[in-house]
């Protein structure tokens, strides 16, 4: 039978009708007005702006500088989701048995997830700090390096600091939703394979991963997103330098929009990003073998 | 005799996979949770004994004075700001998105489809990109600096997440007990007045704790769209006065930074099974 709805169309519209204004407002028009900025010299120092065509294109990718944040995008969002997710998964292997007191560690991990960003931001502000921070102490005290590191001075290690910073409040919900899929898994396929003499490492790799992939495409594919918008831990810490190592392209894009107040140029930055996801999204659904 | 053993092997073997699992457990809790340690020791400390060395863990002389920032007056006025903001915005992403969701679910129609796709893209919207035009429109209206203004972004940032949450809630009520009511001659008013909102509030509360804590944490919009420190959202007043001023003074950053995640963690620890369930579920779901 056919729900109400079908019977009700008028009803069903005046439903949707708030977010389909909505959307219509603030997604799709900012968004299409957004790609034609691009082609424009618009600008808050410029009462007027006029189209030039793909001349912001053409200006940034004969832009250095543009280059180098696309690189920081890629290794720092993609250095953070490789590390969180090995890490998330490996904890919600560990940790997939029936203990008791699972509920319990699984709350105290999950609880990182909560913590906002400003506040990571300044504790990792405290926790690398050269002179007094603790993580330059501990490093010291079991006699990995003989001189406290200036992790905010070097290319290199300001962006491992970025990196461990988004990683940390990455890492719970890769674990908890691993551990949730991994306890959709039917148990009897695992016990089968192992009758057959498959070892833990067989299993795993023959059978819980192929399971999973989909999951973990798609986890990755979310993360991914989320990450790249991500502004606050580069903003606050190093503010996109030493040298732009940690510029990201979302600190780009934004900087360029709201403190050059250059909105042609910012646009162009942020459509190529658009562009740029949506190829990393076709390619990921390859790998999912189901529609979203 | 030859079962004994093995048995009691199997046992050994399990007890001991048992320990190892709750040495991981407590290992790894303990890594992740070092940087929070450190956040709340660091917050009781005076201003010496931040910067002696070897470091203390427990504080010596702990002290308050720290959280005597974290709540002066314009410490307060970004939480009251934030918490304006974050409620709010809890309000009308959960409304705007139930309507959606629900309508969504139960029609089943290819167009309805479309429409979860594309609230499934506009996650991938560069937010900067968006802002460019969302910060030129709202100018032009006259509302940049005010609560409306931050409201909007937040919405922007959180309906997309809320309508498809809401809908994985909603796939998986029977439909039967609606169209059971719709023959007995209910109207869809009284259907969804008297079956489905009760129904859904599970889902109403996940969402809105959803919503509640994204707005809470975010800052561009916060910063973009406010101008006067009297009406920042607290991330954004946090960081500008952490940039200017407050660089060094690390007991006085750390008790800020406390306090910020507090209410939201007392928020998560109340309603953590909702909360749990419902931010993995689309996630698994796919």
């Amino acid at each position: 039978m056919n729900h109400v709805f079908r019977r009700h169309v008028g009803a069903a519209l005046v439903l949707l009708l708030p977010a389909l204004l909505f959307a219509g407002v603030f997604l799709v028009y900012p968004l299409a007005n957004g790609v034609y900025l691009s082609f424009t010299n618009a600008s808050a120092l410029r009462p007027t702006s006029r189209f030039i065509g793909l001349g912001n294109y053409e200006y940034l990718l004969a832009t250095p500088e543009f280059y180098i944040v696309l690189f920081n995008s890629v290794v720092l969002v993609g250095g953070a989701i490789l590390l969180s997710m090995v890490a998330g998964l490996g904890l919600a292997l560990l940790v997939n048995r029936r203990l008791p007191g699972v509920a319990l560690f699984r709350a105290g991990v999950f609880q990182i997830w909560i913590v906002p960003w400003i506040s990571v931001a300044i504790l990792w502000g405290w926790i690398f700090n050269a002179d007094y921070g603790i993580v330059n102490y501990m490093l010291m005290g079991i006699g990995i390096i003989d001189e406290p590191i200036g992790w905010f001075s070097g290319s290199t290690t300001a962006r491992i600091v970025i990196v461990l910073g988004f990683a940390w409040r990455m890492i719970p919900f890769m674990m908890v939703v691993s551990l949730a899929a991994l306890q959709s898994i039917p148990s009897e396929v695992l016990e089968a394979a192992s009758v057959d003499g498959a070892t833990p490492v067989q299993r795993f790799m023959r059978i819980t991963l192929p399971l999973l992939r989909p999951m973990l495409v798609t986890l990755a594919l979310l993360q991914l997103v989320k990450l790249f918008q991500e502004i606050t831990l580069p903003w606050i810490l190093t503010q996109g330098g030493p040298m732009n190592a940690t510029s990201t392209l979302s600190l780009y894009t934004y900087k360029l929009a709201f403190q050059q107040w250059d909105y042609g140029l910012a646009a162009a930055a942020g459509t190529v990003w658009l562009v740029l996801l949506g190829l990393v999204g076709l390619i990921a659904m390859q790998f999912t073998r189901r529609s979203f | 005799m030859t079962i004994a053993p093995s048995v009691e092997m199997f046992d050994l073997r399990r007890r001991s996979a048992q320990v190892a699992g709750y040495v991981v457990m407590a290992g790894s809790l303990i890594v992740l949770q070092f940087p929070l340690a450190w956040l709340l020791a660091t917050a009781f400390k005076s201003r010496g004994e931040v910067f002696s060395v070897p470091p203390t863990w427990i504080p010596r002389e702990p002290t308050l004075e720290p959280f005597a920032y974290a709540f002066s007056p314009i410490m307060l006025r970004f939480f009251f700001n934030s918490v304006v903001i974050a409620a709010a915005t809890a309000f009308t992403s959960t409304l705007i998105g139930a309507c959606t969701a629900y309508v969504v679910a139960r029609l089943r129609h290819w167009s309805s489809n479309m429409l979860m796709v594309f609230f499934l893209c506009s996650l991938a919207f560069p937010l900067p990109l968006l802002m460019i035009t969302l910060y030129l429109t709202l100018s032009r209206l006259g509302l940049i600096d005010t609560y409306f203004a931050v409201i909007i972004g937040h919405v922007v940032l959180t309906l997309p997440v809320v309508i498809w949450l809401l809908k994985g809630f909603v796939d998986s009520l029977p439909v039967e007990v609606e169209e059971a009511a719709y023959v007995e001659g209910a109207s869809l008013f009284r259907i969804i007045w008297s079956i489905v909102i009760p129904i859904m509030r599970p889902g109403f509360t996940a969402a809105a704790i959803y919503v509640f804590v994204t707005s809470w944490n975010e800052f561009i919009f916060g910063l973009t769209f406010t101008t006067s420190s009297s009406m920042r959202p607290l991330p954004a007043g946090i960081a500008l006065l952490f940039l200017q001023e407050f660089q060094y003074q690390w007991p006085q950053m750390m008790a800020v930074a406390t306090t910020a995640t507090v209410p939201i963690l007392v928020l998560f620890l109340a309603f953590q099974k909702h909360f749990v369930e419902g931010v993995t579920v689309g996630a698994v779901k796919g």
